[in-house]
């Protein structure tokens, strides 16, 4: 079966001459769960940005879901990101919104009908367990709480990637571990799942595939793996 | 989903111009003071051609009589002209003729011309074979003892001309360059609502929103700015011109200036609404393409 997410000998220097990712190749198949690990600066977010095309490689080629992102057109991006979720550190949510209109934004700019978008908005805040805080806004929430508000909002479309760049490194362990069994939940639903982290005891906790990576190179890839060796 | 994007742009295009709403009125007012430049452009193009077609109207050539003229001396002057070479017609119009014609002309000012001494002198009007003969019966008009000026169509046409081109430039330029200073001020409200709203667009490029609705608020914006800036300059204009041709009119009723109709006025204001448009457009067309990478 050909592989959801194709990364092919990728490199990827940023001006200045540093090099963040070197000659990596990987595969990521369909409904997969897969943890990028690796110290600071090793070019997990690098390797992530390159997945939503937010970056686009020096060398090699990245192809998600049959898309040669190397080659895409601008015009196609959209709708490559309208497959993909993203969760970040930071949260990224409109603090003048409510919960429920920061999640129904996702599907409004894409031209989702209102009716249609709140009964989906309705379904995902319920999935994260935040339908009773709807109309809270960010500002009323805790970190984790607004980490789900984040994670509704990259589900809300159902997407076929999940990908998350530290999506916990804001919170406290057991905080933490909730947002993942919340992705991990999503994850058995058919959403394949990337997370680049640095939380060693919810890596080891899951044993699922992991990635590491040093100084910009794959150096280990293991399918039922731990955050160290 | 068609319902909702217009909803989107309308709701968004009001809030981008409401949180900058100083500058946006900074930008309409600019706006509106180039178009009134346009549009003062307009009229003046518009009179001078309406003073053509009446200098068009007048006799070929007018000698004007000195005011102490006796009966005799006009009478020689006027067969002088007749032994002129080239002269096709002449005819001999007196003080009460001249005067008459002009409360003909102003009947419907008639109590402008009430109780006035007749101040115009008698004349003598001449037709030429060819326009080229014009120059030389303009010369011996001149030499004539009682004749006291000439006036013919092409002096007047040029002289028209000139004072026009001048006055028309003057417009015109001032249009360019506070119309480039409307752009500029349209394209930092833009600027500075990219900027309140840069969170906002990123997540919106994250969640997968396509270009055209990531930019389509902005420049809707900028078109309904520049929409109203026309509407503005052109009120301003028209307004302006109608009360100074009623002031004009009444004060100096011999000049011959031109009512707007209001298909001329309905005219004008699509112009310059257009261009306002336009403007807008560019505005914040340029602004986008320098400070938001879409």
């Amino acid at each position: 079966m050909t592989a959801l997410i194709q990364v092919r000998d990728v490199s990827k220097a940023y001006p200045g001459g540093m090099l963040a990712l070197n000659r990596v190749s990987l595969d990521i198949r369909k409904g997969e769960f897969v943890f990028i690990v690796g110290q600071s600066g090793a070019g997990k977010s690098t390797l992530i940005k390159l997945l939503y095309r937010e970056e686009v490689p020096t060398e090699g080629r990245v192809i998600v879901a049959g898309k040669d992102l190397t080659r895409m057109r601008r015009l196609e991006v959209p709708f490559l990101r309208r497959r993909i979720g993203v969760v970040f550190q930071d949260f990224r949510l409109l603090a003048d919104r409510t919960v429920a209109e920061n999640v129904e934004f996702a599907l409004r700019v894409t031209g989702f009908n209102g009716r249609d978008a709140k009964k989906a908005v309705a379904q995902v805040l319920s999935m994260v367990g935040l339908r009773s805080r709807h109309s809270a806004y960010p500002g009323e929430l805790s970190g984790g709480e607004q980490q789900r508000v984040a994670i509704a909002r990259s589900l809300v479309r159902n997407p076929d990637i999940l990908i998350a760049d530290e999506p916990t490194g804001n919170l406290d362990p057991d905080t933490s571990m909730e947002i993942f069994r919340l992705i991990e939940r999503a994850n058995r639903y058919g959403t394949t799942v990337v997370v680049a982290t640095h939380a060693r005891h919810i890596v080891d906790a899951m044993r699922k595939r992991v990635i590491e990576l040093r100084r910009g190179t794959v150096v280990r890839d293991v399918r039922r793996g731990a955050y160290d060796d | 989903m068609r319902y909702t994007l217009v909803g989107y742009l309308v709701s968004e295009t009001h809030k981008s111009i409401w949180r900058n709403r100083m500058s946006s009125f900074l930008s309409c007012g600019t706006t509106a003071l180039a178009l009134f430049l346009l549009g003062v452009a307009i009229v003046i193009s518009l009179n001078l051609q309406y003073i053509f077609t009446d200098v068009q109207s007048q006799p070929e050539i007018q000698a004007y009589l000195k005011m102490e003229t006796t009966d005799q001396e006009a009478v020689s002057a006027l067969k002088a002209c007749e032994a002129m070479n080239g002269v096709a017609e002449v005819r001999f119009v007196s003080k009460e003729e001249a005067f008459s014609e002009l409360r003909e002309m102003f009947q419907d000012k008639a109590a402008v011309l009430e109780g006035i001494e007749n101040p115009l002198p008698a004349s003598i009007r001449l037709t030429t074979f060819r326009a080229e003969d014009v120059p030389g019966v303009v010369e011996q008009l001149k030499v004539l003892p009682c004749v006291e000026d000439v006036i013919y169509q092409e002096e007047a046409s040029r002289n028209l001309a000139v004072l026009g081109r001048v006055s028309q430039a003057l417009s015109l330029g001032g249009t360019v360059i506070v119309g480039l200073v409307a752009i500029t001020v349209i394209g930092n409200t833009t600027r500075m609502t990219i900027e309140a709203r840069r969170h906002e667009i990123a997540i919106m490029k994250l969640v997968g929103a396509t270009d055209g609705f990531v930019v389509g608020p902005f420049v809707l914006a900028g078109i309904v700015l520049g929409m109203f800036g026309g509407l503005l300059g052109a009120g301003l204009s028209i307004g302006l011109y109608n009360y100074l041709t009623t002031s004009l009119g009444s004060i100096l009723p011999f000049i011959p200036i031109l009512s707007l109709t209001r298909d001329t006025a309905l005219n004008i204001t699509g112009i310059l609404v257009l261009t306002g448009v336009a403007v807008g457009t560019l505005g914040s067309a340029l602004s986008l393409r320098r400070h938001l990478k879409v």
